[in-house]
């Protein structure tokens, strides 16, 4: 990749300094767009390398870690882009997921005042739970966290997470179909994959799921957990309960419902939560200072030139749109990246 | 009338850079389309269009060393960059006839309604003259879009399919050997 895709050699039409924080598709893309007009970047993330998603949760046959490390070295090298790794930034305090190997911690408020504006892209690391019993049994863990490790360890960053015999993973988005599809990779040997609604409504799309299940997963729609069976602290089995769909939901889509007397349970070593994200915005506990809102999904309220409440900072990507696709995060990376120029250089932006 | 528009700009005429989307690497992220909507005023020149639920995967001009919109074109705006060999609309010569989406097998060209002609892909001409890649392949993160000289990308396609038929075979070997 290419983040400063628009310019051979930094630009001289911006004058400030930019901290942008998270390294991921909009932070990176911003990145770029902002040298090229000239602005001295620097950008914090709390993983080890960059990339965000891209380097900890998306599968490496899909994008490989070489990729986004070319466009960052051209960041680095060509535009004196500085990186600080494994490196927090939060107001007040904080914990998400992908917390591992945080070294450094920076008060945001440090950066707003150093810094001529500030970019937060810090994405959706906390995954939603089920909130069933059993839950924090050994082996139930989040798609974030299994794919997490799986790419961690690839990087020799983490001891290699085990590979259990049958898994079930719980969702019907594109996180539970890499979390399936890497389970497979791995060599569990029986993955299901269970859904609440049938094929039709799943957000990964038909054509995904009847790749997953030619590849040897074994499918179960209308169906959701609702115990984890443990033996010893460890997951034996999930008892989930058949589903019907009724009337349609908020989201448009029909509403699932149990049908009552329906349990039935299934064998597993391990359970794959991908039942959604939220978004971590690095406002945490004990922040009063900025003043920055956010909504009652953890999302950051930005106005239409994507700004904050607070008028030195700004905000993009899925911290503000909740899970996204890569190509949406960039496109509001570079636009966040434009509105900053504009408003620093309070004048005409051209492209 | 191509030879019109191809004569005296340059000795080279036809393709220079060829571009290809790998539809097996492409996972429908919609950077390219993003990243050209973003410099194109958010009208993208390669569009991601959903075949099925759960497939989405992009088209654009395929810049033809033999373009049949070139040929088309009646008043000759339809032109060849000499440089990259890619097909663009001259705009003030464009009489908006869309001849050439007539023409296009890949159904390519498109009417824009703010400049009232024709307009398409240019495989990112301005950038390319700069020496940069099209800004499609510069940021897709799956490595799905190749722009190069055709041998190159000749060559890139071929080792891919390559490592697809023998690595798994050269995997079950070290594994049998476990």
């Amino acid at each position: 990749m290419k983040f400063a895709f628009l310019c051979k050699e930094k630009g001289s039409e911006g004058r400030g300094r930019v901290a942008i924080v998270g390294a991921g598709p909009a932070g990176l893309a911003a990145a770029g767009y902002l040298v090229c007009k000239g602005y001295d970047v620097e950008v914090f993330d709390k993983l080890p390398l960059p990339g965000g998603l891209m380097t900890f949760a998306i599968p490496s046959y899909r994008i490989r870690l070489a990729t986004v490390l070319e466009g960052v070295e051209d960041l680095k090298k060509n535009f004196g882009v500085q990186f600080h790794l494994s490196t927090k930034v939060v107001c007040g305090k904080r914990h998400d997921e992908g917390d591992d190997f945080v070294k450094n911690e920076v008060q945001l408020s440090n950066l707003v005042n150093e810094f001529d504006a500030v970019l937060i892209a810090t994405g959706t690391w906390q995954s939603r739970k089920m909130k069933i019993p059993g839950e924090d049994a050994e082996g139930v863990e989040t798609a974030l966290e299994y794919l997490f490790k799986v790419r961690a360890h690839e990087y020799g960053l983490m001891p290699e997470p085990p590979v259990p015999r049958r898994v079930i993973v719980v969702g019907g988005g594109l996180s539970a179909v890499d979390a399936a599809e890497v389970s497979l990779e791995r060599g569990s040997e029986v993955v299901y994959l269970m859904y609440r609604r049938s094929i039709q409504q799943a957000p990964a799309g038909v054509y995904e799921i009847k790749r997953l299940i030619r590849k040897g997963v074994k499918w179960m729609e209308l169906a959701n957990p609702t115990r984890i069976i443990t033996e010893n602290g460890k997951v034996k089995a999930v008892e989930a309960i058949r589903m019907k769909l009724g009337e349609p939901d908020a989201s448009g889509r029909p509403r699932p419902e149990p049908i009552p007397g329906s349990e039935f349970v299934v064998e597993a070593d391990a359970v794959i939560e991908a039942i959604g994200e939220y978004s971590t915005p690095p406002i945490g506990e004990g922040c009063s200072e900025l003043g920055i809102e956010v909504d009652r999904k953890g999302r950051i309220v930005v106005d239409e030139n994507f700004r904050t409440s607070h008028p030195k900072v700004f905000a993009a990507g899925d911290v503000v749109t909740g899970p996204s696709k890569i190509g949406d995060a960039s496109l509001l990376g570079l636009r966040a990246a434009k509105a900053i120029h504009l408003a620093l250089s309070k004048g005409s932006t051209r492209l | 009338m191509s030879v019109q528009s191809e004569g005296k700009a340059s000795r080279k005429v036809g393709l220079q850079e060829l571009r290809l989307i790998d539809y097996e690497r492409c996972m429908g992220c919609g950077t390219c389309e993003a990243v050209c909507g973003f410099i194109h005023d958010d009208r993208p020149y390669i569009k991601l269009y959903e075949l099925y639920p759960g497939l989405v995967r992009p088209i654009s001009c395929f810049h033809c060393s033999k373009a049949p919109c070139i040929e088309a074109c009646p008043t000759g705006a339809m032109s060849r960059d000499p440089e990259t060999g890619a097909v663009y609309v001259e705009t003030t010569r464009c009489i908006g006839c869309m001849a050439c989406l007539y023409a296009c097998p890949f159904g390519i060209p498109e009417f824009s309604r703010v400049s009232n002609t024709a307009t398409k892909c240019d495989l990112c001409r301005k950038l390319m003259h700069e020496g940069l890649r099209p800004a499609c392949a510069a940021m897709c993160p799956a490595e799905a879009i190749v722009v190069a000289p055709p041998e190159e990308v000749g060559k890139e396609v071929r080792v891919r399919v390559l490592k697809k038929i023998v690595l798994p075979k050269l995997e079950a070997l070290e594994e049998s050997r476990k």
